[in-house]
């Protein structure tokens, strides 16, 4: 019977929440789109903090090398200039012959000047690879494949000319854009603004693969016309020498071997890498993890002030509910149902808007900043929108009416 | 039960009035002793002051809105109380309806000391004993003449079907039985009030409390609304608090306040 009665009641309060709902369709509209808002702010922005964390777990991820030999400090968005690893055809081609080794090669970046006219340079950076492979993704055209392998050997010094031999470069798609350069066409390239009218380098294909991870608009060129374009042949200097080990091979073990091997330099496994890169940007983790928290925290700061102006709204009819008898539970009920219809469209709408905006913001950040996809949405994004909208807002909302139901008094009555 | 113009046979879905304050008393096993079978609400020496723990207004000010305050009202008589703004009417009427619990001395309704009860337990006497009507009326806009006339069955768990028929009938009673179906906002200020005393006495309570019950309304339409209330109020307890000589002209008696004092008891 009890059951019953309570079966009644909560029938009665849906009926009741509904009708207060309909009663100020404009209003409820409102309350909606501020839920959406909220939903937004937590999709988005947590969105970002994810994609702060992930563009650079990617990048190293993309690159699938197991084995990352560098010196410090990791900073490949700074250390370009730098490219500490001496002779490093050298250590690749020793660290080649190791059995638990598939692979080696060096990586080098240099800041250069580009342009179609050598007078009209623009600064950007350069990633010295051997060549590109499927994973560059190309807009337009294709890769290079240098001859020099530094895997087979072929990596002494009289086997590299002091002067670029490929001239063939894959431009970043904005740096394309901004020099209105396409496949086929040729661009200057320095490593100052002087030696660059020197250097003619064929565009050959645009991809954004090295950008995505330097943060930056980034070229790939050949290693060897890199170093030639820089004067470090003879030295033959790089920023990193990754390492693939063999199908079997632990690369823990290959990493505590090499380090031992090369005690100068910094080996780690491409996890270590990504950690260590973080521990270089404690900014971009301190950014990734606020960005998270102030979703949660802005998110929930606007559900609970919703849903109390939405009580508070209703506190004169709250406050003649309460004195014809109807008890605080009942009073709750009835903004608990209206925050959770609120919530479940508000919530929907937000994950709705939520892939649409993100593509936009991507659009526009990429546009600006040069990063692919920053703004990044996996699915436990969507579920803590959905999880805020329709938990935080039906539990704010039976609280903040179980809190009217108490200060429901006489006063709201008088007036 | 009250012996109001409503056939009770009419409302039997629930357990009502005496028989659920039996229940309350029993349970608590706090009734007063002593008290005239046909005393519905005693007052014994409340004081009340705002500001205080029984209080809401925060602050350091207090403000004694009621002291030592002695009354009783019996069943089938109708009680006025009159008195300037601020005297303590409507802190009474709180009183007894138990939305208010006073600083001091003892308020029974039926016997039952409401002061000594839980909240929980207060408004549950409210919604079985106590029919409330206001000046503004407070019925809820979103809601048909019906519905609202319905609201105070749905705590006590009355069956959808059962409860549209209790609304009905009680709104043919006030003569509004055209209206039924009618919004808050559709309906004229004597309407409104009618309804509002619909559903005031949908419970069949043995006390009405209505405050300033004409306050929003022409002088013939508070005139009807007036008749309407002393014809529901014959043996039931009605409290009236108004300014208005007129209406204060239907009480049996009329209890005068000032500056929270009782004044005048026209016994």
């Amino acid at each position: 019977m009890s059951l019953r009665r309570a079966a009644i009641r909560t029938k009665a309060v849906v009926g009741l929440a509904f009708a207060q709902l309909r009663r100020s369709p404009g209003r409820t509209a409102l309350t909606v789109l501020a839920v959406t808002l909220a939903v937004l702010s937590v999709t988005l922005l947590a969105g970002l903090g994810v994609g702060v964390v992930q563009t650079g777990e990617d990048g190293l991820e993309n690159a699938n090398r197991d084995i990352w030999i560098s010196s410090d400090p990791i900073d490949p968005s700074a250390s370009g200039t730098e490219n500490p690893i001496v002779g490093s055809h050298g250590v690749s081609a020793d660290i080649t012959e190791r059995e638990d080794i598939s692979s080696a090669s060096p990586i080098a970046m240099h800041d250069v000047y580009l342009g179609t006219d050598e007078d009209d340079l623009v600064r950007t950076s350069a990633v010295g690879v051997h060549e590109t492979h499927d994973g560059f993704d190309f807009e337009a055209g294709s890769g290079f494949e240098t001859e020099i392998n530094a895997s087979d050997g072929e990596h002494l010094e009289h086997q590299r000319a002091s002067e670029p031999t490929s001239e063939e470069i894959v431009l970043d798609p904005n740096t394309a854009e901004r020099l209105d350069v396409s496949v086929g066409e040729t661009v200057y390239l320095g490593t100052s603004r002087e030696t660059a009218r020197d250097h003619e380098f064929t565009v050959v294909g645009i991809a954004a693969y090295y950008s995505q991870y330097l943060g930056s608009d980034a070229e790939a060129v050949p290693l060897t016309d890199l170093q030639a374009v820089a004067g470090t042949t003879r030295t033959d200097r790089a920023t990193f020498i990754t390492a693939s080990v063999d199908d079997g091979s632990d690369p823990a073990v290959v990493r505590d071997d090499l380090s031992a091997a090369y005690p100068t330099y910094d080996v780690r496994t491409s996890d270590e890498q990504v950690s260590a890169m973080f521990e270089e940007r404690p900014l971009v983790l301190a950014s990734g993890a606020t960005l998270v928290g102030l979703a949660f925290v802005g998110g929930i700061v606007l559900t609970i002030n919703l849903f109390a102006l939405v009580a508070y709204q209703q506190r004169d009819e709250l406050a003649a509910l309460r004195a014809i008898g109807l008890s605080r539970w009942v009073l709750a009920g009835t903004i608990g149902v209206q925050g959770f219809v609120i919530g479940l469209l508000g919530g929907l709408a937000g994950l709705a808007a939520t892939p649409l905006l993100a593509r936009g913001l991507n659009l526009l950040v990429s546009s600006v900043v040069g990063f692919d996809s920053l703004l990044q949405t996996p699915l436990e994004v969507y579920g803590i929108g959905l999880a805020l909208a329709l938990v935080v807002g039906t539990v704010v909302a039976l609280a903040t009416g179980w809190r009217a139901g108490r200060y429901a008094r006489l006063e709201h009555l008088e007036g | 039960m009250a012996a109001c113009a409503i056939d009770p046979s009419e409302l039997n879905a629930e357990p009502m009035s005496n028989h659920a304050l039996e229940q309350v008393v029993s349970a608590t096993g706090q009734a007063s002793t002593g008290t005239e079978p046909t005393t519905a609400v005693r007052l014994e020496t409340v004081t009340h002051e705002y500001g205080s723990s029984g209080g809401h207004t925060g602050g350091d000010r207090v403000v004694t809105a009621l002291q030592n305050v002695s009354m009783a009202v019996q069943l089938g008589e109708i009680v006025g109380l009159a008195g300037p703004s601020g005297s303590g009417k409507s802190t009474i009427l709180h009183t007894v309806s138990g939305l208010l619990v006073p600083t001091d001395g003892s308020v029974e309704l039926l016997g039952t000391d409401l002061t000594t009860l839980s909240d929980r337990r207060r408004t549950r006497l409210r919604r079985q004993h106590i029919g409330i009507v206001f000046q503004r009326f407070h019925l809820l806009p979103s809601l048909s003449a019906r519905a609202n006339v319905a609201l105070p069955l749905v705590q006590a768990g009355v069956p959808t079907a059962t409860r549209r028929e209790r609304a009905e009938t009680l709104l043919e009673r006030v003569g509004l039985a055209d209206r039924t179906g009618h919004l808050p906002g559709e309906l004229s200020g004597g309407e409104r009030q009618r309804v509002a005393i619909a559903r005031a006495l949908v419970t069949d309570p043995d006390v009405i409390v209505a405050d300033e019950p004409t306050g929003e309304l022409d002088t013939a339409t508070g005139a009807d609304v007036l008749d309407l209330l002393t014809d529901i109020g014959r043996n039931r307890a009605v409290l009236v608090a108004s300014h208005d000589d007129a209406t204060l002209s239907v009480a049996d008696r009329v209890v005068e306040l000032r500056d929270g004092q009782v004044s005048t008891d026209g016994r």
